[in-house]
Order: structure tokens, then C-alpha cells, then sequence
């Protein structure tokens, strides 16, 4: 060992945030002010679920801090073009030229409008990975407070090519933003494409492998055998997007071959819609007088409002009403006497009849057997009867789940497997149960960090929820982002960037080319300033080449940067970040939150600077308030500020005061200083208040917290309320709305997408839209024989550490790591050995890596883990490794009604010689 | 009497190279030497596949072949049962590096950096001249056992005094402690679960067991 004994050795606490399945601790070994290591913290193993410990990547972040790589000064263009051949002739200025470019264009749209003549932003910005950003940009958000309307469409894959679906659909079915099973108490999971154990962080790690010493079983349901496969009882190789058929068939052999009575009959009738009566025209029967849905009463057998005292609502069955009421599209009443009523049950059971495990068969391409199997194995499993007690409390214990993962839950299909997977937990009283499917956040819905105080009382017994507005009256016809978010999806809601970023992201994008000919809204304008931070669309998105040239007729763009992008690249400045190990921040931990994040505990941990700041790199926090400074907004934005944007609790409140004053221009550690404060004098609730001193020694504050907070089910018990399942009489009746308004403008280029709004999913051939889009652009399928899909790798989860080496290295072991994995045989009917070099190409576009062979991948498929073929990001672009997004087109086609597309294409896959054009 | 051995638990290992990561992080190892590596490998025909996670590194034998060919008793086994390297003595002969069994060697004859011919300033605060041109591997992190002594600290219990790989371990699959100890958590893990030890037949005798399954 060298002979040199350190002057100083620190252990210095943070966290680490940099994907959805954070946060987790940290501590950054320095010695002599230099960063050496990442360890664990395990000061906070009591309290994390995963015990103190970071993942592989936060590994990597001492060479993210010394990348030489880095953009250490701020950058102006000096190149006027732009594009992908077009070097920006980026060159060093001062942070006072730098600021200055950024606040002129910035006061420029402040005197002519914040809105421009299409009634859209003139500000864009876009931000990366599932709202992981704001764990890095400190004050920013409250920056963006005080600015007013900011367009936030012009996403990089966040929501559309995430588990997009179930963001919009889990939220509404059961606040639950994402879904995850109830691991440390489940029996029986059936993953489908979930691969939890690579994009669940430590926590899910953690707690899987706990379940499988403790001998739960779980079934990955996908066509390549990939990590979380390997760590699963069983492997089923679907075939790709057919999973609406599978789960079909899983619900046909729980209520027709197993029936009502070994189902969970108390669940089914007081927790979910199943009582209420149908009427003959789709539309719920509904009381003439209080417009409530009916019930059939068991005990006085007569049809009753379903929130009547003292009633025993019939789960199945048909009945006669004397009389009743439905209301349709646009509030239409229409009165029906002598009728009859099915249960949504009973409709259910009649919708689900022909989706045997036998006609799923045909589709999926796994057999009936298994089928059939998996589902009497869930239902057994499912324990109905058996209760649990959690702080004293007796709960139902449910312990089966269905978990889905991107392309299942995003894209065509994907209405229909997350409402299937959704009912199969109502069949077996195991949704929002202990040892169940469980919701973990809202972000469409306030309050974000307390899902339950969400739930309110709404209509027809089920809980509120904002749809935006498809009346006559409110429909926003004229949009009010580039991705048409509150004209199009209604269930999308209006929660600022939120729901912007779930809005159909895509269409800002394609819509800057060409819109459908029957478009009778304003043309969609490019924003005059484009801000990016941690987001490269240019490699996430799809069609990436092409997205890139869009990017480039932006005409301004500044990105808070980390190096040169494929994105930034078309950038007019660069402003250096300071990045994990330089900055401070102070953000939430615990309570429920993404992916498996189950605390007991909830609090605040902070991020501190551990090595000075590289270069001429700054802390965002100070960049922000230089921003808002030179651009007149110093006090909105301490108000904000004090409000609590960016932080975590209001700087005031009761019996307390740490706001701060904007005359004095406070710097970012008295702003931290106060969150801090405020922080942990709410959480304590006045007992103890702790500065930003004391958390750089301890890193985080936390309280315990009840275990019942994860379960929304006696939440919803208590207030009375129903899932609403498995009816989905509001979506359709939405769905006739928007129809009825984009039509009244003749607009007819959303229909397909309105074909989604159906009560009961029903099976369309789904793998066929991919097919069917090939082939307009005048390409043959059989050009094309393979479906390539993507995967992601625990190395690369955002793809943000594309530029850091020992992540490659490491990433190198695990097979097919920045090749093409394909299926052995297939590969040698090709000609194709181990190792040699590949093209694949779609009807768009060519990419091209190493082959990878393996037997774990259906014949038909090939797989390319994650998302690379940079050509700008120093490191990245030497890998030469391929990506579906490159290939994968962005179309209306494949645009379902939520917005969403799927990572999903056919291709053709040929050797080739040497490296690619 | 003590020797220290780790546990590997295959149930739970994800394969996700947090260790390998961890390892490189702690030992600063150059670009392209893993002292620690989670092999990921493959048997059977589609569609019935395994594929198993299997980390490896140093086995810290008892009856070492590295330590037989070392012609200048370079590699020694301690009293603890770990496997050292005296860099001094090292002349960087290579026969240890082919004779171990488990690839767990390897001799670095130039500096290399992770990016170009320039060290970063973490490279350049590491950097070990005597680390050169001499056979290394898995230590079992050495410094921090050697510290267990001194403090009386317990190695695969204080977080110290553990090899840094078994700390970052976020499925839990490494214990390590010393299996003389009835009491420790590697020997009571090891007795409520069936496990096994690589090319055993060999007659190295291992100091890695790899579990599989419960009693």
C-alpha cells in the first residue's frame, strides 16, 4: 500500500436518487478532499429498507465526479447551424455572459407574453427520468413556480415509455401511481415483465430475495429470460404484447372453472361496483330520484341505491327493475321501465366466457395447462379467509399479486392488462390488502406524499377524480401544451408537470413535423427557450435520429449539463452543473413511494457536498437564484420558496418561522439551512429542530410510521367507498364525450384511440397494430420476422451514467450487455455466430452490435439491453452499442388513448462486416 | 483457532455486480481487473432455461495452489485463514495466476486509467507503484481484518471490519466470519442451509460456500 498517511479521512452521509427506486443512503469516503469510494450508510440501517445500502451505480459516482469528460465551464455556441453533423463550437464564457444569454431570452418572452399567439408556452423544459431531476436541481422547481406556464410536453420516454398505464389507470383505480406487490408478506407472484430485480433498486432486492428464502413463488411471465427470470421458480416465454390474452384467460379460470363461491365474496361485493345493475344499453341503472347506481337487494329483493343501510348488494345474477334511469355522454338521461339489470359481476362473467385458456393458447403461444395451472395455483394461494394483524389492527391477508413492466403496462394492450391484473386482485380480495397488489403514490392526485388523504368521496360511492373536462362546455379545444395533454386524456388530469410529462409526449414532438390532415387546431409552435436538464431525448425517446433534428430548429436551448449530449448538442449554452457529490439538497424520505419503497419510518435526508465542486461547475441552487434574480422573479421565487416548493414543509407554519426574505438575497445554505429547519420541526412536530449543520453529521431525521399506511383498503373501508371495478362505466362514458367533441370539430385522427373506452376490455390483436403500421409505410412483414424489444440492465436503469467506464465494465459481465441477444437456434439458422457483428433494422432505421446468443429468448425475439448508440456523449459513443430507440418509430398508430407507446418493433437482423455506417 | 470464510447465498444473489462495483471502489483496481466478479451463466435448451449468478473471486483456500508454485513465498496463508500477497517479495512469475483454479489472479504490468493516459484525481490519490508488475487479488479486504484486532471489532458484523463487498451486498447473499466460531453468523448460516464449495475434488479446500437451499 503506498506509504502516505492521509492528512484527512471523512465519511461524508447523503443519498442517492439518481432512479425511481431511490431514495437510498449513501456515504462518500474523501480522503485529502478528494472523493475515493461509495460505501453504505449504515447509520440508516434501521430505518431503509434496504439497510443503508446503494445500488452498483451510485458506484459509479466518483468517476462521474473526476470524468474528465465534464463540462467544467459554462459553454456558448459559436456555431449558428445545427444538427447532428453540425459541430456546436462550443467555447468557455463567464458565468456572467452565460446567465446573461439565458435571462435575455427569458426576459424577451416576458415582454412579449408567457403564452404565445397559439395559445401555447413560449418556455419548454424537459426533464428526465420519472421526475428523478428534482432530486438534483434544488430550488429549480420553485423557480418554475414563479414563472408561470411552462410547457413541459416535449418529453425523452418519461410516462409514454414508462409503466404509463398503470401511472394513469393504478392511480385511478387505487392511488396507486405505481404498483407493486405486498412482497414481505406474498405467496405468489405472477410478474409480467416486471424485472423488479433489476429496476427495483435495493429495496426490492432486498425484499424479493427475503421472499424466496421464506419460499414464496414467483412466475416471470416474458419472452426473454432476463434477470428477474433468472431469480424466478418459473419462466413462462409469452409472446411478445400478447399479455391481455394471458391475463384474460387467468380471470376466465378463477370465475368459470373455480366460480363465485371460492372467490372473495365480501371484497367482491362491498369494496368494488360488481353489485351494480347494467342496464341492456352498457350504462349503469341508476335511481330515478338521487341518480345513484342500483344494487339488487338480497334482503328486501328489490333494486336499492348502492350506498343503502342495511342492504345485501347480489354479487351475480340478472334482475328485474320496474324502472330506472341511465345517464349517458353529456349528462343524457334516458328512463327505462321493465328492464333488466346485470351485475357488473354477472356482465363480467359473460364478457370473460370465450377467453379461455385454450383460445389463449393460440395467442400467447403457452399452453392452456400452464395457464390453467398458474391460475389455480394463484387462487389457492390467495388464502381467502385469512386475516393478519398489523398494529393491532385485523386485516385481510391476500398474499398473490400481479406485477406488469414496460411494454405490458405502456402501449396498445396495456388498458387491458393493467384493468385485468387489477381485477384478478378484486376476484381474491387482494387488492390494497396486506400480502396483496399495492399502490405506493400519487402524483396526479394531491397529496403526493400522503396517498391516503386522496381519497375523498366522489360519485357513485368511488372515490374522487379529476378528469379534465370533456363537456361542450369545458373541453379545452384549444390546447394548452404541444402534447394536447388536457384535450386528449381525460383521465390525465391537471396537476402542473405531472400531468404535462404523462401527456401523450410523443405528439409535441411528431406534431412539430406533421399533423393528421384533419387537424382543426392551432399549428403547434416551437417554444422560443427550450431548458433541459438530465433528460437526452435524443437517445431515450424513439426515432431518436429524426428527434434530434427536430431539436435542432428549436431556436434557443440551454441545458444544465453534465457533458456533451446528443441532446445538448444542439444546445445554445451549457451551463456546468455541480453535480451528486458537490451539491446540496434536502429531499423526503420513506412513507410509500415508486417501485418497492416501503418504509416504516418516514422523514428528510439530505445531499451535501462532499468535494468541492469541479472546475467552474455550481450548485444549481445558486444558478437558480441567479436566474430568478436577472429575471425580476427574486421574490415569487423566494415566495415559493417559503411556500415550500423545492423543500419540503412551508418555512412557516404554526409555531414556527424560517422564511426567508428575498431583499437580503439569501444563499443556497441559509435556503437549505431553513428547509431543514422547517423540516424536522414538522416532522417532529415541534419537538426538535435541526440545521443544516447537524444533518451534514447525521445525513437524515426520521419518524416511525404505521404499517397500515401501506394498505388503501381500510382507508377506503372506512370512509366507505368502492374500487371502481370492474366496470368502467366513467370511461366510457368519457370516452363518448371526447369522441362527440373531437368529432363536433371534425377531427377524426384520435378514433382508434377512442376505441379503448370500453367498459369491459375486450381482446383486439394487439401484436397486429405493430404490423399493421409496418406495412402502411409500404414495408413487408416478412422482411421483417423478429419482434426486438428492450430490457434494461441494473448498470444503466436511466441510462444517465451512459458516459461513466467502470459501469461498462462491470455491465460486461452480464450476457448480451450492450449487444443483441438473440435465440441460439434462430441465430444459427442465420449464419450467425457468438460474437459478430449485427445489423438490426426496422422499417426506419438500422443499429448494430455484437450478438449475443442464448437459450433463455424465444425464436422470435431478439433483445437489446438498455438504451445507448450515442454518438455524441464522450465514452458512450465509443461503445458502439446498438438501441431500440433508434429504430422504433413514434407513430399515431401505436398511440393508445392513455397516449402511450410500448418499446416494441419488427426487424430483420443480418451479419455484417465491420463497423457501422 | 480462527479461519474466515464467506458465505455466498445463491438464492438471493440478482446478479447485479454491486459487489464487483464495490470491490473496485474499495481496492482500487485499474480498468479491466475485477478482483470480484458475478458470472452470469446459462445451461439447458429453450424453453427450459437456467440461468444462474454466480460471484466469484479468491477462495482464500486452506490448501492453496498458489501458495505451492509461488517461488518466493510471496503468497502465504495467515493463521485467519486468509491467502496474502507480500507485494515485495513478488516477483510477477505468473505461476500463481495459472494455477489457481478459480481465475482469481491477475498481474498488471502498466498503470491504465479509466479514461485515456491521464489519472483521474481519485486515480491519481490511490495510485500504487508497488501494485505494479505483481500478482493480485481478492484480499478479503485485509486492512480492515487486520483492524479488527487492534479495535476488537468483529469482521462480518461491524461494517469496518468487513470486506467491503459483503457490506454493499443489497440482496444480503455474503456473510462472512469465521467458521472456527460455532456462534458466528456464517457458522449458523451455513448449519440451516445446504451449500457446497467450488472444484472441491481439487482438494484446495475452499473458503467460499455457496448456498442453495435450506436444510
Amino acid at each position: 500500500m503506498a506509504a502516505v498517511q492521509p492528512k484527512s479521512v471523512k465519511h461524508v452521509p447523503t443519498y442517492c436518487y439518481n432512479c425511481v427506486s431511490g431514495p437510498d443512503f449513501m456515504s462518500v469516503k474523501v480522503v485529502d478532499g478528494v472523493a475515493t469510494e461509495i460505501e453504505p450508510n449504515f447509520a440508516a440501517a434501521e430505518v431503509h429498507p434496504a439497510k443503508g445500502k446503494v445500488c452498483v451505480k451510485a458506484y459509479g459516482l466518483v468517476q462521474k465526479t473526476y470524468n474528465p469528460n465534464r463540462i467544467l465551464t459554462p459553454m456558448k455556441r459559436t456555431n449558428p447551424k445545427k444538427g447532428r453533423n453540425e459541430d456546436p463550437g462550443f467555447v468557455p464564457i463567464s458565468w456572467d455572459e452565460a446567465l446573461g444569454l439565458v435571462a435575455e431570452k427569458l426576459n424577451a418572452v416576458r415582454a412579449k407574453g408567457l403564452v404565445d399567439e397559439a395559445g401555447l408556452p413560449r418556455v419548454a423544459v424537459s426533464l428526465g427520468h420519472g421526475g428523478t431531476p428534482s432530486n438534483y436541481m434544488g430550488t429549480f422547481p420553485a423557480f418554475l413556480a414563479a414563472w408561470g406556464p411552462v410547457d413541459f410536453s416535449f418529453g425523452s420516454g418519461q410516462g409514454v415509455k414508462c409503466v404509463h398505464s398503470e401511472h394513469l389507470y393504478g392511480e385511478f383505480w387505487h392511488r396507486g401511481f405505481t404498483v407493486a406487490s405486498d412482497t414481505p408478506n406474498a405467496r405468489y407472484v405472477i410478474a409480467v415483465g416486471a424485472n423488479v430485480d433489476v429496476t427495483g433498486g435495493p429495496c426490492a432486492v432486498i425484499r424479493h430475495a427475503d421472499a424466496r428464502v421464506r419460499g414464496y413463488k414467483r412466475v416471470q411471465v416474458e419472452p426473454s429470460l432476463t434477470a428477474t427470470g433468472a431469480c424466478s421458480a418459473e419462466w413462462v416465454p409469452i409472446r411478445p404484447k400478447t399479455d391481455p390474452a394471458f391475463l384474460f384467460a387467468l380471470i376466465h379460470v378463477l370465475m368459470h372453472e373455480n366460480g363465485l363461491a371460492k372467490l372473495d365474496i365480501p371484497f367482491l361485493r362491498d369494496r368494488t361496483a360488481s353489485p351494480y345493475l347494467v342496464a341492456p344499453d352498457g350504462l349503469y341503472l341508476r335511481d330515478p330520484q338521487s341518480g345513484k347506481p342500483l344494487v339488487w337487494d338480497e334482503v328486501s329483493a328489490a333494486a336499492v341505491p348502492h350506498d343503502t343501510a342495511g342492504a345485501r348488494p347480489a354479487v351475480a345474477g340478472a334482475y328485474r327493475l320496474s324502472q330506472a334511469v341511465v345517464v349517458d355522454a353529456d349528462k343524457e338521461r334516458r328512463e327505462y321501465r321493465d328492464v333488466e339489470g346485470k351485475t357488473a359481476y354477472e356482465m363480467l362473467l359473460q364478457h370473460i366466457a370465450k377467453y379461455t385458456p385454450e383460445w389463449a393458447e393460440t395467442i400467447c403461444d403457452v399452453k392452456a395447462e400452464t395457464i390453467r395451472r398458474i391460475a389455480n395455483e394463484y387462487l389457492e394461494a390467495a388464502s381467502i379467509g385469512e386475516t393478519i394483524e398489523i398494529d393491532g389492527k385485523t386485516l385481510s391477508l391476500r398474499p398473490v399479486a400481479v406485477t406488469l413492466g414496460k411494454s405490458v403496462n405502456n402501449g396498445w394492450g396495456a388498458y387491458e392488462c393493467c384493468w385485468a391484473r387489477t381485477v384478478l386482485a378484486a376476484l381474491v380480495g387482494a387488492l390494497e390488502n396486506p400480502g396483496g397488489l399495492v399502490g405506493t403514490t400519487v402524483r396526479l392526485n394531491k397529496s403526493r406524499d400522503n396517498r391516503h388523504l386522496s381519497v375523498k368521496p366522489g360519485e357513485d360511492g368511488f372515490m374522487v377524480q379529476y378528469f379534465n373536462p370533456t363537456s361542450k362546455e369545458e373541453w379545452q379545444s384549444t390546447p394548452s401544451t404541444r402534447n394536447l395533454h388536457q384535450t386528449l386524456v381525460p383521465i390525465v388530469g391537471h396537476n402542473g408537470a405531472w400531468s404535462q410529462a404523462l401527456g401523450p409526449t410523443q405528439l409535441a414532438w411528431m406534431f412539430q413535423g406533421e399533423r393528421p390532415d384533419d387537424w382543426s387546431m392551432p399549428m403547434p409552435t416551437l417554444p422560443d427557450v427550450w431548458l433541459v436538464y438530465r433528460s437526452n431525448p435524443s437517445i431515450s425517446f424513439w426515432d431518436t435520429r429524426h428527434l434530434a433534428e427536430v431539436a435542432a430548429r428549436f431556436p434557443f436551448m440551454a441545458c444544465v449539463a453534465y457533458t456533451v449530449d446528443e441532446t445538448n448538442y444542439m444546445a445554445d449554452v451549457l451551463l456546468p452543473e455541480a453535480t451528486d457529490l458537490e451539491s446540496t439538497q434536502m429531499i423526503r424520505m420513506g412513507g410509500t413511494k415508486y417501485m418497492e419503497q416501503f418504509w416504516d419510518y418516514k422523514g428528510v435526508v439530505l445531499r451535501q457536498k462532499a468535494v468541492e465542486p469541479q472546475g467552474e461547475s455550481r450548485d444549481f441552487t445558486w444558478i437558480t437564484t441567479e436566474l430568478a434574480k436577472r429575471t425580476g422573479l427574486l421574490d415569487p421565487y423566494f415566495g415559493a420558496i417559503n411556500k415550500g416548493i423545492s423543500g419540503v414543509s412551508p418555512l412557516k407554519g404554526e409555531g414556527y418561522d424560517f422564511s426567508l426574505d428575498p431583499a437580503s438575497e439569501p444563499a443556497s445554505e441559509q435556503i437549505w439551512d431553513a428547509v431543514c429547519r422547517a423540516a424536522t420541526v414538522t416532522l417532529s412536530e415541534g419537538r426538535e429542530e435541526h440545521d443544516l449543520e447537524w444533518f451534514r453529521e447525521n445525513g437524515f431525521f426520521a419518524v416511525p410510521m404505521s404499517r397500515l399506511e401501506w394498505y388503501l383498503t381500510p382507508t377506503m373501508e372506512k370512509l366507505g367507498l368502492r374500487y371502481e371495478l370492474p366496470y368502467q362505466e366513467r370511461l366510457l362514458r368519457a370516452g363518448r364525450e371526447l369522441g362527440r367533441r373531437l368529432h363536433e370539430k371534425k377531427m377524426n385522427w384520435w378514433d382508434e384511440q377512442l376505441s379503448e373506452y370500453t367498459a369491459l376490455p375486450e381482446w383486439h390483436d394487439v401484436p397486429g397494430r405493430w404490423i399493421r403500421n409496418l406495412e402502411k409505410s409500404g414495408a413487408k412483414i416478412e422482411d421483417f420476422p423478429f419482434w426486438l424489444l428492450t430490457t434494461k440492465s441494473m448498470q444503466y436503469h436511466a441510462g444517465g451514467n451512459a458516459a461513466i467506464e467502470v459501469m461498462h465494465e462491470v455491465a460486461q459481465n452480464l450476457r448480451g450487455h450492450a449487444g443483441v441477444i438473440m435465440n441460439a437456434k434462430t441465430a444459427a439458422g442465420l449464419g450467425i455466430a457468438e460474437g459478430d457483428r449485427v445489423e438490426v433494422r426496422s422499417h426506419i432505421g438500422a443499429t448494430y452490435g455484437k450478438a449475443s446468443l442464448m437459450q433463455g429468448i424465444r425464436p422470435d425475439t431478439l433483445v437489446i439491453i438498455g438504451q445507448f448508440d450515442h454518438w455524441a456523449t464522450p465514452f458512450a459513443k465509443t461503445m458502439d452499442a446498438p438501441s431500440l430507440n433508434t429504430i422504433a418509430p413514434m407513430s399515431l398508430d401505436l398511440t393508445d388513448a392513455t397516449g402511450s407507446g410500448a418499446d416494441i418493433v419488427r426487424v430483420g437482423v443480418r451479419r455484417v462486416e465491420g463497423m457501422a455506417a | 483457532m480462527k479461519r474466515y470464510v464467506m458465505s455466498i447465498d445463491l438464492r438471493r444473489c440478482v446478479g447485479c455486480q454491486t459487489c464487483t462495483a464495490a470491490c473496485k471502489g474499495a481496492n482500487a483496481t485499474p480498468p479491466g481487473i475485477q478482483w470480484r466478479r458475478v458470472l452470469d451463466i446459462e445451461t439447458g435448451e429453450f424453453p427450459d432455461v437456467r440461468r444462474t449468478f454466480l460471484p466469484m473471486a479468491c477462495m482464500h483456500c486452506a490448501n492453496p495452489p498458489c501458495e505451492k508454485v509461488c517461488p518466493t513465498r510471496a503468497t502465504t496463508k495467515r493463521a485467519d485463514g486468509l491467502v496474502a500477497i507480500d507485494y515485495e517479495l513478488c516477483i510477477g512469475c505468473a505461476n500463481c495466476v495459472m494455477a489457481c483454479p478459480y481465475d482469481a489472479r491477475s498481474i498488471v504490468h502498466e498503470a491504465h486509467y479509466a479514461y485515456g493516459d491521464t489519472p483521474m484525481a481519485s486515480e491519481a490519490a490511490r495510485f500504487d507503484p508497488d501494485r505494479i508488475g505483481v500478482s493480485m487479488k481478492c484480499t478479503f479486504c485485509v486492512d480492515r481484518i487486520d483492524l479488527a484486532a487492534l479495535t476488537g471489532q468483529i469482521p462480518g458484523v461491524d461494517p469496518e471490519v468487513t470486506p467491503a463487498c459483503v457490506n454493499s451486498c443489497i440482496s444480503g447473499a455474503m456473510q462472512f466470519g469465521d467458521i472456527e466460531d460455532p456462534e458466528s453468523n456464517v457458522s449458523r448460516l451455513l448449519a440451516q442451509t445446504q451449500h457446497y464449495r467450488m472444484h472441491e475434488e481439487l482438494g484446495t479446500e475452499p473458503g467460499v460456500y455457496y448456498i442453495w437451499d435450506q436444510s
